[in-house]
């Protein structure tokens, strides 16, 4: 159609010129003059066109065509400028967009659930026992169904292992045995047939089996008529009901879910009757208008009437105590000052690629000035022009973008395993839609950017170089540009490597941290007892101590020891210590003074020996120390410092509990870093287990490797008890790894992004002067034939880029002063002005600029002084 | 709301091609000739600037065009006016009418 409306001006327009022409030859032109004057008079033949086009109203979108056509044709006939300006935004653009697709999963990105602000986790505690996330009890979620005022919906879950009969092989699933309403809490709907409902969960009701998509796709192979099947579980029928869709599945992945009837432990009378049987993990969703606090204060309360009502089953001893997070916070919290530090750090190392872009622009369009003006000269408006250059920076961006899609898939892997150390919504990251529209946004504003600039300033030549007989120079007003562009990529490029710098030197220093005690070759595992059966201290005692026998006895084992905790584990570090209040004897604390405390912790005698803990001074726990002898304790240096200064405490006495009991100091043990290399030492205080048996860490030092024999230990808790649970089998050096994964791939980020940023600078610098060496190659003829040393023209080349990049250097020293004050959050140890980092990075862009700048000019000197004196 | 000078030359422009179309359907040239030829050379406007007009006037719905054949047997393209051409070219001209008169009579009246 396009084309049609062209030809039909062409011929309406050349119809009427010959009519003219006719005229003229009629009033006694010769042809040819005839032809001038039809011309002449009818004026400009394109601007015709052109405001005919206009007038016609579809003309933007045909403009708009022919602008994509031109500026593809000339980004082809210069394939060196359009590849490196491509790889330059590809680069930068890349880089955003995978920072963005990661802070859009984790942080942007509404919950996969209805409404997802308003789930909420529940979890208990055992303090004084070490234990902070205690499963529920059936009665015990019962009761706090029915007595709480703020939930729409309670609901449990727990995952177990069986072996489902089916098509194909027996194999063991993963499943959910969870409350009927499990989904309807979450808010989330079937992909086919339904999920649970109340009748399901009847005694006697027929068990129902809810299939996840994974599962249902790689075993079943998709099949649409899989419900209403009947798959063997547990020496019964079960039948598929429904199928989920394919979201993140919380708390965990499981291949099926079935409702708590159907789940055989779950559903004993022993399970269900008895208070201390606490099997299940509890969420719900928050009645609208409740806030977290109102519900946390609802719920303690609750929990004090437990307390209250049965005390059998909240001893003292153990304490009791019952907390709330939501699901959105608990997922987002830790990662989102480190994102948004990641997102501004891209988004600078963007600002740099579209200077680096702008100045190569500005040196484009500088060699097509004469194209430019001749086209001026045709009549083609100022703001088409600019319009037409718009559009070519913007092909630019946009292809640049392309690329950087690519580098982004590349690079997201390794992100998305950055991000799972902060949250498990990790597992959502991925290049979607939403990613793709911001890659395409900032692609557009990129390419406006760094065209707009060029063109704005290349506006004056379009009339004025057609005079001047087509010499390029470069007017004041462009190197002025020039100039300020190549400043500010210096600039930037120095925050960000200050900012890099700083990160790696902190990560020096943390991994220079002494962490009190020796990780390698030690294996840690909880091992869950069932309360019901070991509701008294002694039988837990004598479970521990059996298993600890058992194990020493194992081949390969060095030590082994039962614990409430271990260093660096992480829910010790999320939930923090475990204060408990002491009281010194002999020291009186007045009412309104602050009660002394203490980090409490129950360890086995060969605790200390198992993670290589010196003991400082008096002596360790020993066998001697149980149940029936004097009650002792161990602190740390820490608390020896803290409490007694230069006293000796051993001898002394503390008590836990207001005075009734009294615990005799009998050693100090060394300072261990519990809560990670960054965090200080806190007070700590350690009780015999054979006194106070709880805790059930499993702690055991191997001479081979820890995981090898991770089996073998397991087995020997089974052979002691079948009916425990084991969890968070580890090596003890995973643990420690782990405080320090996370710091170590930000500053890897960092450090990548400096570079990125530093690489397209150099060149950027590189580029310029190599320009102004071509353009300069009269001048350099004429000093060398007035007898000019190599270095002194060096010299003379490479003055003005020397200077521009020191005045960068130092608005960027400036800037990072500023700045960096943002980082002192994942900063350890080192300030965020420490001056050696300043320092180096000063020293770094000094030379690499030098460096940049020497070499174009150095290819200068090569120059034979006549030749450049013809060039002209 | 004072029209600016474009807007008024632009309103003249529309006028001239619309009356000139209300006698005969005709071709841009033939248009600038009549036009040329009726004010006695008076108005003498620039030949480019009539078809960006009747490219409007043909998207504003007031003419329409197709091609045929001219006298010398050349394609070329025809306008002729429409019903709403044709409306507003007497409402233009009665105000025009209205406006020329007040003005003669303000001139007279000192």
């Amino acid at each position: 159609m396009r084309n049609r409306l062209e030809r039909d001006m062409d011929r309406e327009l050349g119809f009427h010129l010959e009519m003219e022409t006719e005229k003229n030859v009629k009033r006694g032109l010769p042809r040819d003059e005839a032809r001038l004057e039809a011309i002449r008079s009818f004026g400009s033949v394109e601007k015709v066109k052109d405001e005919c086009r206009d007038e016609k109203g579809i003309s933007f979108f045909d403009a708009l065509w022919q602008d994509l056509r031109y500026g593809l044709r000339v980004l082809w006939k210069r394939p060196a400028f359009t590849l490196i300006a491509l790889m330059v935004l590809a680069l930068g653009i890349g880089a955003n967009t995978a920072i963005f697709s990661v802070v859009y999963g984790v942080l942007l990105r509404p919950l996969p659930y209805e409404r997802g602000e308003e789930i909420v986790f529940a979890r208990q505690q055992a303090p004084q026992a070490g234990i902070t996330n205690l499963p529920f009890s059936v009665k015990e979620l019962n009761d706090y169904r029915e007595q709480n005022q703020s939930f729409q919906s309670l609901v449990e879950y727990h995952s177990m292992s069986f072996i489902l009969y089916g098509r194909g092989e027996p194999k063991y699933v993963t499943t959910g045995v969870v409350s009927h309403d499990f989904f309807d809490a979450l808010g989330v709907k079937p992909l086919l047939g339904r999920t649970f409902l109340a009748e399901d969960e009847q005694e006697g009701a027929e068990a129902a089996l809810v299939l996840s998509n994974k599962y249902w796709r790689e075993s079943y192979g998709g099949d649409p008529n899989i419900v209403g099947e009947k798959l063997q579980m547990n020496d019964r029928p079960h039948v598929v009901i429904g199928v989920l869709p394919s979201i993140p599945q919380y708390p965990q992945e499981n291949d099926v879910y079935m409702p708590t009837t159907a789940c055989p432990s779950r559903s004993s009378k022993r399970v269900i009757e008895n208070r201390n049987a606490r099997m299940v993990n509890v969420f719900g969703r928050l009645r609208s208008g409740v806030s977290l606090d109102q519900a946390r204060a609802d719920f303690e309360l609750i929990g004090a009437r437990f307390k209250e009502q049965y005390p059998e089953s909240y001893p003292d001893s153990r304490g009791y105590g019952i907390g709330l997070m939501s699901l959105k916070e608990e997922l987002t919290r830790e990662a989102r000052p480190t994102l948004l530090i990641l997102l501004g750090t891209a988004g600078l190392v963007l600002l740099i690629a579209c200077a680096n872009v702008a100045n190569l622009m500005l040196a484009h369009l500088m060699r097509r000035e004469r194209e430019l003006a001749i086209r001026a000269a045709l009549g083609a408006g100022r703001r088409r022009l600019i319009r037409q250059l718009l559009t070519e920076s913007a092909l630019l961006a946009v292809g640049g973008g392309l690329v950087g899609i690519l580098f982004a898939a590349f690079g997201l892997h390794l992100l998305v395993a950055f991000a799972a150390r902060f949250t498990t919504r990790a597992a959502e990251i991925e290049i979607d839609a939403s990613v793709l529209a911001f890659t395409l946004i900032i692609s557009i504003l990129t390419g406006i950017l760094f065209g707009l600039l060029p063109a704005l300033a290349m506006k004056g030549s379009i009339t004025s170089s057609m005079r001047e007989g087509g010499q390029t120079t470069a007017g004041p007003k462009r190197h002025r540009l020039r100039s300020a562009l190549l400043v500010s990529q210096v600039a930037v490029s120095c925050v960000l490597l200050i900012g890099a710098g700083l990160m790696v030197r902190s990560l020096l220093r943390l991994q220079q941290v002494e962490p009190g005690f020796d990780p390698a070759g030690v294996l840690t595992m909880n091992i869950n007892l069932n309360w019901s059966k070991y509701n008294r201290p002694e039988q837990r005692r004598d479970f521990f101590t059996r298993l600890v026998r058992k194990v020493q006895e194992s081949p390969g084992v060095s030590s082994a020891a039962v614990a409430s905790t271990y260093p660096m584990n992480q829910t010790s570090i999320t939930f923090g210590p475990f204060n408990r209040n002491i009281q010194i004897e002999g020291r009186l604390v007045g009412p309104s003074e602050p009660v002394e405390q203490a980090d409490f912790r129950i360890a086995s005698p060969d605790y200390f020996k198992t993670v290589k803990m010196p003991l400082i001074k008096g002596r360790c726990f020993t066998e001697a120390d149980d149940e029936k002898s004097l009650p002792v304790a161990l602190i740390n240096k820490s608390m020896a410092k803290h409490q007694w200064g230069d006293e000796d405490p051993i001898g002394r006495r503390v008590s836990l509990d207001q005075g009734e009991t009294w615990l005799t100091i009998v050693g100090i043990v060394g300072d261990v870093k519990q809560y990670g290399l960054d965090r200080d030492v806190t007070d700590e205080l350690y009780t015999p287990f054979a006194q106070t048996p709880g805790g059930r860490a499993l702690l055991v030092r191997t001479s081979v490797d820890p995981m090898n024999l991770a089996r073998q230990m397991e087995n020997a808790a089974y052979e002691v008890d079948p009916e425990v649970a084991i969890t968070d089998v580890r090596a003890l050096e995973q643990a420690r790894d782990e405080t320090l994964a996370a710091p170590r791939l930000m500053t890897t980020l960092l450090l990548l992004f400096a570079g990125l940023a530093l690489t397209i600078t150099t060149a950027g610098i590189a580029g310029v002067i190599a320009l102004s060496v071509s353009q300069r190659t009269n001048e350099i003829g004429i000093r060398m034939a007035m007898g000019a040393t190599p270095a002194k023209v060096i010299w003379a080349l490479t003055r003005q880029g020397l200077l521009l990049v020191t005045v960068g250097v130092t608005i960027g020293l400036g800037g990072a002063l500023g700045l960096s004050r943002i980082l002192s959050g994942l900063l350890f140890d080192v300030q965020p002005t420490d001056f050696i980092t300043y320092f180096a990075v000063f020293f770094v862009l000094l030379i690499t600029a030098a460096i940049a700048c020497f070499l174009p000019a150095r290819k200068a000197t090569g120059i034979d002084p006549i030749l450049a004196l013809r060039a002209d | 709301m004072a029209k600016s000078k474009s807007d008024l030359l632009q309103g003249t422009l529309d006028m001239l091609i619309l009356k000139t179309l209300a006698l005969e359907a005709m071709h841009g040239w033939g248009i600038a000739q009549r036009i040329q030829q009726i004010s006695d050379g008076v108005l003498n406007i620039n030949q480019g600037s009539l078809y960006p007009a009747l490219y409007r006037l043909e998207q504003q719905g007031r003419i329409a065009s197709e091609w045929g054949s001219s006298d010398n047997n050349r394609q070329a393209k025809y306008y002729k006016l429409t019903r709403a051409g044709r409306k507003q070219l007497a409402q233009e001209t009665e105000n025009w009418e209205r406006i020329s008169a007040a003005i003669a009579q303000i001139l007279r009246a000192s």
